[in-house]
């Protein structure tokens, strides 16, 4: 029965990426297919990059051995350490305001009211454009301005997501609910807040890449550090090979912490992957 | 010889859509202690409708109902109820959805432990404690609503068409099982039904309503004792003109 499985009618919702839980779990077959394409890709690059252009499209193997200099050199750890504080500084704060503000919304008619218009108008602008106003706003000093893009740009997901699971929440077992008397405190941790989980961890999941892009955007415009300047000063020097490297990087970790939350999903909402 | 009445619902008034949708109007009926009513009625003429209101889950417009001398404003405790949509939830397991009520209403731990193994093992639920519900078929689920509601010990159950979504097989199998869980301790049950050989099978007495709004069309009694089976009440020989009763009844209305 399928009655009452959470985060699959996503009906004039505007939350995204709510997975249904039927290709949540991988099998062996399905690793073979991931990296079997990630193989293919790298294999073709190799062969014929070289040969259409030979400064752009440097083969995977020079990426590789450019790797390894930009850790002989140090250069890869500090640029790592530096955008992985900007990231992780802006991911928190943008799960704390997320979280807050999207179950503030979800149940209070008048935080809806009062956020909907501003988050929809923010949401809709490219918010790179936004990127200057907050290099100004904290005078460009320190983390904090990219702290604050980083945040900016994983905000909202988790927002709208938090917001539509708290909205969207099963009128049904509210009902339940209240035939056996709860109180409000256990209506929260009984029904609202499990049956938001799987549209919240939707929700950190895309903000995990736009954070990343927030995080790259923020040292090409804000002050030249991290992996974000590595890049553009090695592609102003046309080292190509090195450009790549915190472009790897960046992409690994993506997939390290899409991953994450996957593993995480599945500790914290365990009923979601126990299909039938 | 007479037998207290439990639920008293005095002529009361449910109206939806801001009062231009009347579901019943001026309705009264009376459930007898320890006795089974049940309500069935052509699909739409407010029977849930009915049963939030005797639960307190729907504001009336008119009239009163009173259990046991008290009238209803929201839900008590002496009330549970099973719904059609099971209504389990699906972050907790067998043994905490039992528990709900149980820790809802604040009892002991051990208090609550102890009867939560009772009612699993009453509605035949055990080894399956540790399962989410999305891993029962439809019917064990229903076992598990039915031992939710059984836990807390209610005075009075209120079965919203409980079987109602079920395959006709697995539907049979609760309905006896219900009819032994009664019989173990009766107590005073109202049960919505549109299935007529349920309503006969597992009622004292049947309400028929007529279409919306919804009037009382008829109330019997349902002369076929008890201890009953499905099968004991098929084979009754009372079985078939009470269900011919029943059909023209709710026929006539229709046509």
């Amino acid at each position: 029965m399928t009655f009452h499985r959470v985060g699959v009618e996503v009906d004039e919702s505007r939350a995204v990426g709510v997975r249904t839980s039927r290709w949540r779990r991988l099998r062996p077959g399905d690793w073979v297919v991931r990296l079997g394409a990630i193989a293919v890709v790298l294999g073709v690059w190799e062969l014929f990059g070289p040969t259409l252009n030979k400064l752009i499209l440097r083969p995977p193997s020079d990426i590789f051995r450019a790797f390894f200099e930009l850790i002989a050199n140090g250069e890869l750890q500090d640029a790592m350490g530096q955008s992985f504080r900007e990231l992780f500084g802006g991911l928190a704060v943008a799960l704390a305001v997320g979280l807050v503000l999207g179950v503030a919304s979800g149940r209070w008619r008048f935080v809806y009211n009062a956020i909907d218009p501003l988050v929809s108008a923010l949401y809709s602008v490219p918010s790179v454009a936004l990127v200057p106003l907050i290099a100004v706003a904290f005078r460009s000093v320190g983390d904090a301005p990219r702290i604050a893009t980083v945040a900016l740009f994983a905000v909202f997901p988790i927002l709208i997501n938090t917001q539509q699971g708290v909205r969207n929440v099963d009128r049904q077992l509210l009902e339940v609910a209240r035939s056996f008397n709860t109180s409000e405190r256990r209506l929260w941790t009984d029904v609202i807040l499990p049956s938001a989980m799987p549209y919240v961890l939707a929700g950190v999941r895309l903000a995990i890449g736009r954070g990343l892009i927030g995080m790259i955007v923020a040292e090409f415009f804000i002050g030249l550090v991290g992996l974000g300047y590595l890049i553009i000063s090695y592609e102003n020097v046309f080292r190509i090979d090195r450009m790549f490297v915190p472009v790897i990087v960046v992409a690994t970790m993506g997939i390290l912490m899409m991953g994450f939350v996957q593993w995480l999903e599945g500790r914290i909402a365990p009923w979601l992957k126990r299909e039938q | 010889m007479a037998t207290p009445i439990r639920i008293s619902v005095e002529h009361v008034t449910k109206r939806f859509a801001s009062g231009a949708v009347t579901v019943f109007e001026a309705l009264d009926l009376a459930v007898r202690d320890g006795e089974t009513l049940c309500i069935v009625g052509p699909s739409g003429c407010g029977k849930t409708t009915l049963l939030r209101c005797m639960h307190g889950l729907a504001a009336i417009d008119d009239g009163r109902i009173v259990i046991d001398g008290t009238e209803v404003r929201a839900p008590s405790r002496k009330v549970a109820m099973v719904f059609q949509h099971f209504g389990l939830m699906p972050w907790k397991r067998v043994r905490e959805n039992v528990a709900y009520g149980l820790e809802l209403a604040g009892l002991p731990k051990a208090t609550v432990q102890e009867r939560v193994a009772h009612y699993i093992e009453m509605v035949g639920l055990r080894g399956f404690e540790t399962s989410y519900p999305n891993q029962l078929s439809g019917g064990m689920q229903q076992r598990a609503g039915l031992a939710r509601a059984l836990a807390v010990e209610p005075d009075i159950l209120l079965m919203d068409e409980p079987f109602g979504s079920l395959d006709a097989l697995t539907r049979e199998v609760l309905q006896d099982e219900l009819l032994r869980i009664y019989q173990l301790a009766p107590r005073t049950m109202v049960f919505i039904t549109h299935s007529i050989e349920e309503a006969i099978a597992m009622g004292d007495r049947i309400l028929v309503l007529s279409a919306r709004p919804a009037r009382v069309r008829e109330l019997f009694q349902v002369d076929i004792p008890r201890p009953r089976t499905v099968e004991s009440v098929i084979a009754h020989p009372r079985f078939i003109p009470l269900r011919d009763h029943c059909w023209r009844l709710l026929r006539e209305r229709a046509a």
